[in-house]
């Protein structure tokens, strides 16, 4: 008896022993490692030691500055632009998918069986200059001979909202899904009309799922560096090519270390400022 | 969720404990050192002509001088990993085998693991460097690194001597003008796989006008439409030569000139990007009229992909890069990896390698094979084949003119790499 209570107490965490242990071992711990690499000084022959440089973290601040807007305004883009395309989508599979509903959700989700390298890949060719689409538009005389998509920052804010879409019409959906359509019949029987309905029934009650999907672009969009790569120019540089090259090509590695912790740093705060501001609220009441 | 405030002691216990994880990081990050300086000296090891038997016998090789650190040589282990660059071996169009490789494991029963890993060397150093450092194996028995690379790998003391005894062809057939280079004198630690010359590729439909310098790239007319390399040493290098300056003689001050002439072009958005392997794709494609190149690539390109791109060495000056067989620290299958070095100083891999791929061999008489086999292909009546095969005879090796007008890389320093890095990275950062 004894024992069984002490059993009920413990379960709990028990359960979270797993998914503790994995996130002491694939977070925390390479946090701590990178919290100290980027505090290092040294070099590759003499190897690096700690010497608690914080002055890194002011100098890749000022150095990157221009890098860090540019990835908050196209991640803010991509976010915006998934919300407008996502939000009808999503719409029109949870009200009016009727029995299509599961195959349209399975072509939402159809592009994760294809490696996003190579999704990203295929996009360089069909929009390249002189490719399928270009190159038969330039051939009618429709476009300028030196027009291009390519190496552009459209290019990469369309790749990212391309490759994330899917994250913000997921969670839409399944918030979407769970709204009763009896509670919008009331609305217009109480003379709403179909606009006032969703502006004050659907959509504050989808807010957690638009909120869940702002998350899940905004978030990975910041620190993409795929897309910019492919798809953009040296003018397109994001804060996560800056790092992949810190690291990779210059091998500096506590400069690139003290990059990541200020995105993520940036990026917890804008996300804590956003659930104040929007999430809290509509989670706790959900 | 009613979460309570953390107390303040429970933050102040946090961040203790973090305080000490990061100090404690620190230690043990430092502790496995990398190594210091090998202890080979550049002494030629094996005598000449050492007898030729392809030692199978699994005995460790006597022959090595008694300072230089024999590799031990276990018995074969039936495979063998090495990391290339892309479009660097032979394919069947039809099967998308590899004629060579498959070649070599009918010889010898080695299964070769060939991998196309290497797009830029410092991004591949920066994948292996960690391992190296730490003294774990990186998986590959064989790697492909350039010359400057090799000399950076010699100096951190990660690749491992090579027993001359077990190259005997490489011995007997390598090209005199291959040996003995300037990145590591005597060939201690590295042979070389294939060489060519950075140099500019266009194509001439795009440029409307052939190309003769560097400062094409430069050229208004094709902005948006140039490229660069993202290999620094490249990329830097060759402006240094437009400079007029010898990579090998930059002061920091000619380093810092090369920075201000590519920075003024590419804020006006003259370059579409900087690249690495993948100019290929951009250049066949018509997404660029004008970039730097590999001479072998363009070769491969006019053949395969788009015969209206051409290869210039600038009037300024090109450079001659070597791609080199170098064995890391820790490679597990050893024996067979000198086995497989070996194999390409054989005509039998060398010739259907370069009449594929078209660059520069460092193997003695394949340029005189490919003619023969040109000749042979015409009197079978194939006078198409037949005369991509002189063309890339003509191309297999550097004529004297050539060879001329192109220059070495910089031996940089850690430090030297450290500034051209910043240098480059600022002009690499829009």
């Amino acid at each position: 008896m004894p024992l069984r209570r002490r059993l009920r107490w413990l379960t709990p965490y028990l359960f979270l022993i797993p998914g503790g242990l994995w996130l002491i071992v694939f977070f925390v711990a390479p946090m701590i490692v990178m919290a100290s690499v980027s505090l290092q000084e040294g070099s590759l022959a003499t190897g690096y030691r700690l010497t608690w440089n914080f002055a890194v973290y002011g100098q890749v601040i000022n150095e990157y500055l221009p890098q860090f807007w540019r990835s908050g305004i196209y991640a803010l883009s991509v976010t915006l632009l998934a919300l407008l395309f996502g939000y009808p989508m999503a719409y029109t599979i949870a009200f009016r998918g009727g029995r299509a509903k599961n195959i349209l959700l399975l072509l939402v989700i159809l592009p994760f069986f294809t490696a996003f390298i190579i999704r990203t890949l295929s996009w360089k060719l069909i929009l390249a200059d002189n490719g399928f689409v270009l190159g038969t538009l330039k051939s009618f005389g429709l476009l300028d001979q030196g027009f291009h998509v390519l190496a552009s920052p459209i290019a990469v804010i369309s790749g990212l909202t391309y490759n994330f879409l899917p994250f913000m019409v997921l969670p839409v959906y399944v918030a979407l899904e769970k709204i009763d359509p009896h509670l919008v019949e009331a609305a217009n029987d109480l003379y709403a009309s179909r606009l006032q309905a969703f502006l004050r029934v659907t959509l504050p009650l989808s807010m957690p799922g638009i909120f869940a999907g702002s998350l899940l672009v905004f978030i990975p969009a910041v620190g993409d560096f795929i897309n910019a790569d492919i798809l953009g120019s040296r003018d397109t540089t994001m804060i996560g090519n800056v790092i992949q090259r810190l690291f990779l090509n210059t091998n500096a590695y506590p400069e690139a270390s003290a990059l990541g912790f200020v995105v993520m740093t940036v990026v917890l705060v804008l996300v804590a400022i956003y659930a104040r501001v929007v999430g809290a609220r509509e989670l706790t009441v959900g | 969720m009613n979460s309570r405030p953390l107390s303040s002691r429970t933050l102040a216990v946090a961040a203790l404990f973090v305080l000490v994880a990061v100090a404690g990081c620190g230690i043990a990050a430092q502790s496995p050192t990398p190594v210091t300086t090998p202890t080979a000296p550049p002494v030629a090891t094996g005598t000449p002509g050492a007898s030729g038997s392809p030692a199978a016998s699994g005995t460790p090789s006597a022959t090595a001088t008694a300072t230089a650190v024999p590799t031990p040589v276990p018995t074969l282990a039936g495979q063998v990993i090495f990391g290339n660059w892309p479009y660097y071996i032979d394919v069947d169009e039809d099967t998308g085998a590899n004629p060579t490789l498959d070649q070599f494991t009918a010889q010898t029963g080695i299964d070769v693991t060939y991998l196309e890993v290497i797009g830029d060397n410092s991004q591949f150093f920066g994948t292996i460097q960690p391992d190296l450092a730490a003294g774990h194996p990186t998986g590959y028995d064989l790697i492909a690194p350039s010359d400057w690379m090799v000399a950076r790998l010699i100096r951190l003391g990660y690749l491992q001597p090579l027993d001359k005894s077990q190259l005997p062809n490489w011995q007997a057939n390598a090209q005199p003008a291959l040996r003995d280079p300037w990145y590591d004198p005597g060939n201690v630690y590295s042979i070389p796989w294939q060489a060519g010359i950075v140099g500019i590729g266009y194509n001439e439909k795009l440029t409307g006008r052939p190309i003769t310098s560097f400062d094409d790239l430069l050229d208004p007319a094709f902005a948006g439409r140039s490229g660069l390399f993202s290999e620094m040493i490249d990329t830097m290098s060759l402006t240094l030569l437009s400079l007029g300056v010898k990579p090998e003689d930059a002061t920091p001050q000619d380093v810092q000139l090369a920075h201000d002439k590519l920075l003024a072009a590419a804020e006006t958005g003259q370059f579409r990007d900087f690249y690495d392997n993948s100019y290929y794709d951009a250049l066949a494609v018509g997404d660029l009229a004008i970039t730097m190149a590999w001479s072998g690539d363009i070769s491969q390109m006019q053949l395969y992909d788009n015969p209206d791109v051409k290869f210039i060495i600038p009037d300024t000056g090109g450079l001659l890069f070597v791609d080199n067989m170098v064995m890391p620290n820790g490679a597990a299958h050893p024996t067979d990896a000198y086995r497989f070095m070996d194999y390409w100083y054989t005509l039998e891999a060398a010739v259907p390698l370069t009449e594929y791929i078209g660059y520069f061999s460092p193997v003695v008489g394949v340029q005189e094979q490919v003619r023969l086999d040109a000749a042979a292909e015409r009197a079978a009546g194939h006078p198409r084949y037949a005369d991509k095969l002189d063309q890339v005879a003509a191309d297999s090796f550097p004529t004297a003119e050539q060879l001329a007008n192109v220059f070495d890389y910089k031996n940089l320093t850690e430090d030297e790499e450290r500034i051209w890095n910043d240098l480059f990275n600022d002009v690499l950062n829009g």
